[in-house]
């Protein structure tokens, strides 16, 4: 029988299926602790615990830190998308349509998608290895003996200020976007650039900015979230951070591309 | 008030790290816990401070503030020295309104002169040494006025020279504050130089308790062995 057990235990078969039951597991406890750590947060800040002082140096880190970064990846991503296409639409006649399409690809997906990678990983990886590392250190526990809420202390202004600080930096790479589509446009194929802004709006509506905005509001706090999250719950030493680091920066991944996914089902339909 | 501990059991996972401990610490008192790496030591202070949640048993202790100093002293290292000490002061829901910063710094500066420090408000705990950081979360934990002070392995990992003038603090603390203590610690000097009572963790139980000089002199097979540092006796290193 024993024998037989061992045998088991060296199939492929077997293998693959606990080391699916481990993933499952795992999930399911990740997503536990980020649901946890979300209400603890919420509590914190109707108790009044937030440390308002550190909710101002959470948001010049995740909005003005995080924007030279943010712009060169918005602004690049425009450059070589509108570079393939704006010489093609020019020679089928459809110029005038240049600026819509820019507008509607920043204002819809592109703006708030590729800013929310940006950010996640220059603030997302840093959240996560800090507080891994007040979490290795013992500096979580001191803050607890001294009778300070982590929640309120680390996890509130630093969700909060992702919250804050999303939509204007969403905002400002649109535009940056906008501005490095026109320029594009005009050098790769001649379009003028009235022709450009004329059309920049003909695509957008006020619903389609709402969204975006909104979209920002929820990926700025999810990856704020997720991040601390993941380092609230670090172990070991040095080790641990790197593993809640990688942690991290994968679940903020996954997690904006499916809010993306419940906005785009739920108002584009 | 002191601390008493009755029929404390903690389980990590599989590994039951206190088995049914009980002990009593009287006000103002110094207790020495020993004992090697791994035997539970730093859990019962976490315990004692709410850090860790118990399995079974009864933790009595004042109403009051319960310091912690930890073994690697956990500043944070975002903030000055300053900071670092007024924490409570700036952070703390009940106490944030109660004091003007002029006050806060009046506060501090007293602290850190109790430990010996002065003029290093502006420093990062990464420019101070071991020694001064430690002392540094010495003053950390004692400005909210704690009825308890545990701490964590104080002296490990410093220079006999500093060990002592740690040890002098931790005596001055307690006649300054008339606080209960735990001193966690594997050093004997620590350990005679501070200590009222020594109780003596092994595999989850007290093996041993008594005065510091009971522990130097018992024959009992446990104190020996860890008097002598000897890899033969009743206790099995794994380390
Ligand atoms: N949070 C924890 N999770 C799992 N095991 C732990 C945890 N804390 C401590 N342990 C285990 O409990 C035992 C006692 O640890 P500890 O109290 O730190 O010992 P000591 O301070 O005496 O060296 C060790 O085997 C350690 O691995
Ligand atoms: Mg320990």
């Amino acid at each position: 029988m024993e024998l037989y057990k061992q045998v088991l235990r060296q199939t492929v078969t077997y293998r693959l299926f606990t080391s699916i039951l481990a993933n499952v597991n795992d999930f399911s406890e990740t997503l536990g602790n980020i649901t946890i750590c979300g209400i603890k947060t919420i509590k914190a800040i109707f108790k009044g615990e937030m440390s308002s002082k550190e909710l101002i140096e959470q948001c010049e880190r995740f909005g003005i830190s995080s924007l030279p970064i943010t712009l060169s990846i918005v602004g690049m991503t425009t450059v070589i998308i509108v570079s393939q296409i704006a010489q093609e639409m020019v020679k089928q006649g459809g110029g005038n349509m240049v600026g819509a399409l820019v507008s509607i690809l920043m204002v819809r997906e592109l703006g708030v998608i590729m800013s929310g990678f940006a950010i996640i990983s220059m603030i997302g990886s840093s959240l996560a290895s800090e507080i891994a590392t007040m979490r290795v250190t013992e500096q979580i526990d001191a803050l607890r003996t001294l009778k300070v809420n982590p929640f309120g202390y680390l996890f509130a202004p630093r969700v909060l200020a992702g919250m804050i600080m999303m939509p204007p930096v969403v905002i400002i790479s649109s535009f940056i976007g906008v501005l490095m589509g026109a320029l594009t446009s005009n050098l790769v194929s001649g379009l003028s650039y009235r022709a450009f802004f004329d059309s920049l709006w003909l695509g957008i509506f006020a619903k389609d900015l709402f969204i975006c905005i909104a979209k920002a509001f929820c990926f700025g706090g999810a990856i704020a979230l997720i991040s601390c999250s993941f380092g609230y719950h670090a172990k070991g030493g040095a080790k641990g951070v790197g593993i809640a680091t990688t942690g991290a920066v994968v679940w903020s991944f996954v997690a904006i591309v499916i809010i993306d996914m419940i906005f785009a089902i739920g108002f584009f339909f | 008030m002191g601390i008493e501990v009755k029929n404390l059991t903690k389980t990590f996972g599989e590994k039951k790290v206190l088995d049914n401990i009980s002990f009593k610490v009287e006000d103002g008192e110094i207790l020495a816990l020993v004992g090697f790496s791994g035997s539970g030591k730093s859990t019962v202070l976490k315990l004692i401070s709410n850090l860790v949640e118990k399995d079974e048993g009864e933790i009595i202790t004042s109403e009051g503030d319960i310091a912690f100093v930890f073994q690697y002293s956990a500043l944070f290292d975002s903030l000055t020295v300053y900071d670092n000490i007024a924490f409570a002061l700036h952070e703390r829901k009940d106490l944030k309104k109660n004091f003007t910063e002029k006050e806060i710094s009046k506060i501090v500066k007293e602290k850190l002169e109790l430990v010996g420090l002065k003029g290093i408000e502006n420093l990062y705990p990464s420019e101070l040494s071991g020694g001064m950081q430690k002392r540094v979360s010495f003053a950390r934990a004692i400005v909210t006025e704690p009825e308890v002070i545990l701490y964590d392995e104080p002296t490990a990992g410093l220079d006999p020279i500093a060990s002592t003038l740690i040890e002098d603090y931790i005596l001055r603390l307690r006649n300054e504050t008339k606080a209960t203590s735990i001193v966690v610690t594997h050093q004997m000097s620590t350990i005679k130089r501070t200590a009222d009572k020594v109780i003596m963790l092994y595999d989850g139980k007290i093996v041993f308790r008594g005065t510091p000089d009971e522990l130097e002199n018992s024959d009992n097979e446990y104190t020996k062995q860890f008097i002598n540092a000897s890899l033969e006796g009743p206790m099995k290193i794994l380390a």
